[in-house]
């Protein structure tokens, strides 16, 4: 045999082999797929692993419940490697290849950013579990995590009116999330009549780990005699750092508090609390409520882990809720072709684990009640304030000059992701 | 609110004046077990004004979270974990039926004024400075007679100009004289940091005069301010400097020695922080009171893991490519992803917790700076490992046989060198460094598995800046490059700044293509 | 060697194009022509890894001819290919015209939120074809140019090389992340509509842009091939083995040098252009060192300097990261991370140039003399 055949047939069996990866998992189908989508490895494992957990416990439990429509569920997870090409590659191998009825997952606006073309093109359903910056409706997203006007905006409001701040430090790190949470924040201050030099905005790359010069700043900028409060989009990592310069340096919650809307139980676990009590954090769900149902689902996760010490946090929350709608809303169509259920998830109620329930809205984000909690010396949060009911996730904050006038409604006859009220016309991406 | 404040004051004033007043803490109860943060604001403030006996010791158990409280009686655990009476003093069963507070910011600032005002006579100089610093920050007008007081009596020059200090702030901020304004305005001049600064620059005085020496008290303390800032930067840099070095220090010698391009070095750090965390978890679960020991523990132990792990990659993977470097740093980087889903697999991918020994923690203030515990450590646990390594280098046989086989595999070979064994032992050597260096960022950055990632490239800027093969040289790269990134991080921002600095290394390797220390002489040739 | 006989008449080319041409056509036509359902069909989803594992394949490629042919080992190949790959994203951006989400009939999207009142200037262009296309390869060529010379001239090379070209990929990826740059931040630029008219989401666009990658390959391969057995090529192989010694030949090396390297930047950015529509996201990660070093481990598990190696390589390695990401997603890095600590120890040639050392092996199988690994040489050796 010479090189070339040889050469031939490597190639002929390297493309059979991707043939055959691509076409055998279609055989059986008296499971009900669901995708996980969440990476296992690379920088956001540390955020992400526990929601792939969450998503396995969750379909275990639907199936001891005997499944759905009579069929069982089986969870098919991959990873995305933190690799936002290989997200949308993934995306399309869940769906086209393995054929999943829905998919949960994504982290990061990029990962989402990256998918979404994706689950359009396949009319896929993604169920997207962490709160971000707003600025998108897309038809097969179903968005359950914080929109801004579901975290930071009460959380500016609270530090107003409760703690009389005048100051504002609007610090984050570099990307989508900070920079638009901080641009309507910018905004909305302003109309509040907070002045411009009475705002300090900074940005850090991700990762950022010396914190000297920034802490130094925000001392200087607090100590013009008026009360000064950090609002903090600094994303995962930098985090611990940033805390422990904080209380090095001296700052205390009590003169300069720092209101965080990436910090949860999960990012405390890994910090040593004590210099952090005080802090705030602005979340739709917080380990520490009391009810039932919470209770409940904290027992059965340190069961399914195996683990005591293991704690709860919003996106966790987020996915129970998505994964509770996305099972009445199969049992309502009766398939779970995804087309049905995209109609029929809109409406859908289901028990959150604040104490309420939470509604999937028309422009496919959710109600939720918005929680201010401070952290204590265990890792927990204290509620310090609660808004009196439930806020609609808006989509297309009224704060941004291109977005104010856009709105979202999926049901016929708007079906319309960004529908421009002034022009009456629906504009570009949405169908 | 203000009224409320002045009348409880007045109240204190009295309580403590004379001590046959009403010193009852019952009606501070109810208010303290209430789950409204104003009840328990007013609670505290009742409480202050009740001039019992124990209502420091109460307020002082509020703050370390170790009071209980019901409609009619209140407990206090100590350290040990016995519950006493707050009212008596006596010894308690328990603290069944009764709550802890709630407390929030407002709760704890609440306290501190309370404490305050309660502590300006405190017998202790050391509660005295607090409570004049406590009236200082908040400027309570109602205090002032209290300081006028305490201050005729002050004996003790330290507590003595705090009060001054205080009632400084207080003339500012009230209807004074404009003699008595100009005298605070020069003693607030005088104490010349950024919180006088802020309370001098508010002055806006109805008599020119005062304006004006505050005007010129702001500019001088800004001249001076100008000056410290800077050397704050240069310190700041220093202190980066000084994390730089440490995670270079040991790919200086498995890069700059051995010529080994190790792209697992970040992992050793790694691996290092984790020990760290190993040794604080189980010190943690079983003898809890060495926890400040816990990272002079951990160093040597962090040392072996990585120094070990380290020897079994050179023994492993590493002695069968020296002389193809490039292929090293291949197999390593496999390596590195295999250690870091390694760690993954372990410890979980979540930040493992490390905490600070009490004597990491907290600030000290030298002129305008503040230094931190933790980054001062480091910076002389830096220059520590550095001297020792260049000891060990120097004045030792090992390092005598290390430079001989770097300088001459087969010369020295031939005088009867095991340069395997020594090729091995540089190897560990150079990892178990990055081990302890991971001990000592495990204090100041996250302990997960990507910790590694984030020095992998720096480290080996340092070392190329510097010139390979040269300690001094690592030195040095690691210095400039963190100063000149804190200088520029307050011009460009954090990112722009990193940015420059990286191209200005690109260009500086174009001029002096082996770094700025190059080694001479023949071995360094290509 | 056994390599010798290929280079004859050049066989390999003749091969190597025709295995490509025909795999790409047999998938194109089962996409196409057979319905879904037919035995004969191939899912969209398997033409867009294969799109993607060939452009992976011509960065693989450009890594090889600097570093297989000139010894330049290059950390920073992903920062072409990634300037490559913004290029073609922002003729992509600038198609959507006003069917982005705030219709905007000029600016995209990002842009509009983060309250960009005008196109900055270097947008300007970028939406015309032939314009984008110029910047695909110009921008890329232009850095490694710039770079090159420098670098070059003043002799910087080996470890010290390799390390610079990381800070520069390094570099590049802070400045992308920045939303200050007009680029789109962490997000990059996404969610693409149309190519020269053409949906991007559409089966024939899709089988259009695999041919492209293919083609493109080819002609990277072609030239790589001409290249090496050229005049020119045996030039190169005398720089990689013995710099000095070629300079005091009189050969002005660092303008041989420059020249491959520029090229093959050009390559790498080309390979990016034909990427991004493909995968559909172009974000500042593919800046990421850890990518660069990747693609030289294709070229490593390869085969490096065997061109043909760069290509299986690439393909293999993304082939088993696709597989294993979903067959074993909790431990795949373990099995990544395994093949190029083994890769190294034990096919130093890599998977093409050990097939020769195997069948010799498989001969000698019967032989039982086991012949140690020779002990370290010396430490400077081979730089």
């Amino acid at each position: 045999m010479t090189k070339i055949w040889k050469n031939i047939a490597f190639g002929a069996a390297m493309s059979a082999a991707v043939a055959i990866a691509g076409a055998a998992p279609v055989l059986a189908q008296e499971t009900i797929k669901v995708g996980v989508l969440h990476s296992l490895s690379g920088t956001m494992a540390i955020s992400e692993t526990t929601l792939k957990d969450v998503m396995l416990m969750l379909i275990e439990e639907q199936n001891k419940k005997g499944g759905l429509l009579g069929k069982k569920l089986e969870a098919v997870v991959v990873d995305p490697a933190s690799n936002w090409p290989l997200f949308a590659e993934k995306a399309r191998e869940l769906i086209s290849v393995q054929k999943v009825a829905a998919t949960f997952g994504c982290w990061t606006s990029v990962s989402r950013k990256s998918v979404l073309p994706v689950f359009e093109e396949l009319n896929s359903i993604l169920f997207y579990p962490v709160q971000y910056e707003g600025e998108e409706s897309s038809k097969n997203i179903f968005y359950t995590g914080a929109a801004p006007n579901q975290q930071a905006i009460p959380a500016v409001d609270y530090l107003m009116k409760d703690e009389k701040v005048q100051r504002w430090v609007l610090a984050g790190t570099d990307y989508v999330y900070p920079r638009t949470t901080n641009k309507i924040l910018e905004a909305y201050l302003q109309q509040k009549g907070v002045k411009a030099e009475d705002i300090m905005i900074n940005y850090t790359p991700f990762g950022h780990s010396d914190w000297q010069t920034i802490v130094a700043n925000i001392k200087k900028f607090g100590s013009a005699g008026k009360k000064t409060a950090v609002v903090s989009t600094i994303n995962g990592d930098a985090n611990v750092p940033f805390y422990k310069e904080l209380a090095n340096q001296g700052v205390k919650a009590k003169d300069i508090p720092v209101v965080a809307f990436s910090v949860g139980e999960e990012e405390l676990a890994g910090i040593d609390t004590a210099p952090l009590v005080g802090h705030l954090a602005a979340w739709n769900y917080f380990q520490s409520v009391k009810n039932a149902d919470n209770d409940a689902f904290i027992a059965k996760w340190k069961a399914f882990t195996k683990n005591p010490k293991r704690v709860t946090n919003d996106p966790m929350e987020a996915h129970v809720i998505g994964f509770n709608m996305w099972v009445k809303a199969v049992e309502k169509a009766g398939t779970t072709d995804p087309k049905a259920v995209i109609d029929s998830i809109i409406g859908i109620s289901v028990p959150n684990l604040s104490g309420g329930y939470s509604t999937m809205m028309p422009n496919h984000h959710i109600t939720k009640p918005v929680l201010i909690g401070e952290v204590k010396a265990d890792g927990q949060f204290e509620t310090v304030w609660q808004t009196s009911g439930l806020v609609v996730g808006d989509e297309w904050s009224d704060y941004l000059e291109g977005s104010k006038d856009l709105i979202a409604d999926w049901r016929a006859p708007m079906t319309c992701g960004n529908f421009n009220v002034k022009s009456g016309k629906c504009g570009g991406a949405g169908k | 609110m203000g009224l409320w404040r002045a009348l409880l004051l007045a109240l204190c004033l009295l309580g403590i004046g004379s001590v046959a007043r009403a010193q009852s803490i019952e009606p501070a109860l109810p208010l303290l077990a209430s789950s409204s943060y104003s009840d328990i604001e007013k609670g505290i403030e009742t409480l202050a004004a009740s001039g019992h006996a124990h209502a420091l010791t109460i307020l002082q158990a509020l703050a370390d979270s170790k009071l209980f409280v019901g409609a009619d009686k209140a407990v206090i655990q100590s350290a040990d974990g016995k519950f006493t009476d707050a009212k008596s003093g006596q010894a308690a069963v328990n603290a069944q039926g009764l709550t802890a507070p709630r407390v929030n910011n407002r709760i704890r600032r609440a306290i501190d004024a309370a404490m305050g005002t309660l502590t300006i006579k405190s017998p202790d100089p050391a509660k005295r400075l607090e409570a004049a610093a406590s009236v200082f920050k908040t400027r309570d007008l109602a205090a002032r007679p209290l300081i006028e007081t305490a201050l005729a009596k002050e004996t003790d020059s330290r507590v003595r100009r705090a009060f001054e200090q205080a009632r400084a702030a207080l003339i500012l901020a009230d209807k004074a004289s404009d003699a008595d304004k100009l005298a605070a305005i020069a003693i607030l001049a005088d104490r010349g940091d950024q919180d006088a600064r802020a309370i001098l620059a508010a002055v806006n005085d109805a008599s020119p005069a005062v304006t004006a020496a505050a005007k010129s008290a702001v500019e001088r303390i800004d001249s001076t301010l100008a000056i410290w800032n800077a050397v704050q930067s240069v310190y700041y840099g220093i202190s980066l400097g000084s994390v730089l070095l440490l995670a270079a220090i040991g790919l200086a010698i498995t890069f700059g020695v051995m010529g080994v391009i190790n792209m697992a070095h970040g992992e050793m750090v790694m691996l290092g922080a984790y020990t760290t965390f190993a040794v604080q978890e189980i010190i943690r679960t079983s003898m809890p009171s060495l926890f400040d020991w816990s990272l002079a523990i951990a160093l040597p132990l962090a040392f072996l893991v990585s120094g070990g792990v380290g020897m079994a990659i050179e023994r492993g993977i590493i002695r069968f490519l020296y002389g193809r470097p490039l292929e090293t740093l291949l197999a390593t980087f496999g390596l590195s992803l295999i250690l870091q889903q390694a760690v993954r697999t372990i410890f979980g991918a979540n930040n493992r917790e490390v905490g600070n020994p009490s004597w990491m923690s907290g600030a000290f203030e030298l002129g305008g700076l503040t230094l931190t515990y933790n980054r001062m450590w480091i910076i002389v646990f830096s220059i520590v490992v550095l001297a020792a390594l260049m000891v060990l280098l120097r004045r030792t046989a090992f390092g005598l046989q290390m430079r001989a086989v770097t300088q001459n595999r087969r010369m020295a070979a031939s005088m009867g060198i095991r340069t395997s064994w020594v090729d091995c032992l540089t190897f560990g050597l150079g990892s178990g460094i990055a081990g302890i260096a991971g001990v000592a960022l495990s204090q100041i950055d996250n302990v997960s598995p990507n910790l590694g990632q984030g020095y992998i490239i720096d480290s080996f800027m340092v070392v190329v800046f510097g010139g390979v093969g040269n300690l001094w040289g690592t030195l040095v790269g690691a210095l400039s490059l963190g100063i000149a990134n804190k200088l520029l991080e307050p011009m460009a921002g954090a990112v722009l700044g990193k940015i420059i600095v990286l191209v200005l290394i690109v260009l500086f390797i174009q001029r002096k293509p082996r770094g700025l220390f190059p080694l001479k002489g023949r071995a360094a040739e290509a | 060697m056994i390599f010798a006989r290929f280079i004859a008449n050049d066989r390999l080319l003749i091969g190597f194009i025709a295995v490509l041409f025909g795999i790409t056509t047999l998938l194109i036509v089962g996409n196409l022509a057979f319905a879904p359902g037919s035995a004969l069909h191939v899912p969209t989803y398997v033409i867009a890894l294969y799109g993607k594992y060939l452009c992976y394949a011509l960065l693989a490629l450009s890594v090889d001819l600097v570093w297989g042919q000139v010894g330049i080992l290059s950390l920073g190949h992903g920062a072409f290919f990634a300037l490559g790959g913004y290029a073609m994203g922002m003729y992509l951006m600038r198609q959507i015209g006003p069917r982005g989400v705030y219709a905007h009939p000029v600016l995209p999207d990002f842009m509009v939120f983060l309250n960009y009142k005008e196109l900055p200037w270097f947008w300007h262009g970028m939406d015309m074809f032939w314009f984008a296309m110029i910047m695909v390869m110009l921008v890329p060529g232009l850095l490694a140019f710039v770079f090159g010379w420098l670098t070059f001239r003043s002799r910087v090379t080996g470890v010290y090389l390799s390390i610079i070209t990381q800070a520069l990929t390094f570099a590049m990826l802070l400045a992308f992340f920045r939303n200050d740059m007009g680029f789109g931040g962490n997000n990059g630029m996404t969610d693409f509509k149309d190519i020269l008219g053409f949906n991007v989401q559409a089966d024939g666009t899709r089988a259009g842009l695999l041919a492209a990658s293919a083609i493109f390959l080819a002609l990277g391969f072609f030239a790589a091939r001409v290249l090496q057995r050229s005049r020119f090529g045996k030039v190169l192989v005398a720089i990689r083995d013995a710099e000095s010694r070629t300079r005091f030949l009189g050969y002005r090396v660092e303008h041989y040098k420059l020249a491959v390297f520029t090229f093959s930047a050009v390559m790498a950015g080309i390979a990016g252009a034909l990427y991004v529509p493909q995968v559909g996201i172009i974000n500042p990660g593919e800046f990421a060192p850890a990518n660069s070093i990747e693609a030289v481990i294709w070229v490593a598990v390869g085969g490096r300097g065997t061109l043909v190696g760069a290509v299986i390589g690439a393909i293999l390695v993304n082939f088993g990261k696709t597989l294993f990401t979903g067959v074993l997603p909790e431990l795949w890095l373990f099995a990544l991370g395994g093949l190029f600590v083994f890769v190294t120890l034990f096919m130093p040639k890599g998977v093409v140039g050990s097939l020769p050392v195997w069948s010799s092996w498989l001969k000698r199988r019967l032989l039982p003399s086991k012949v140690d690994v020779p002990p370290p040489v010396t430490v400077q050796a081979g730089e």
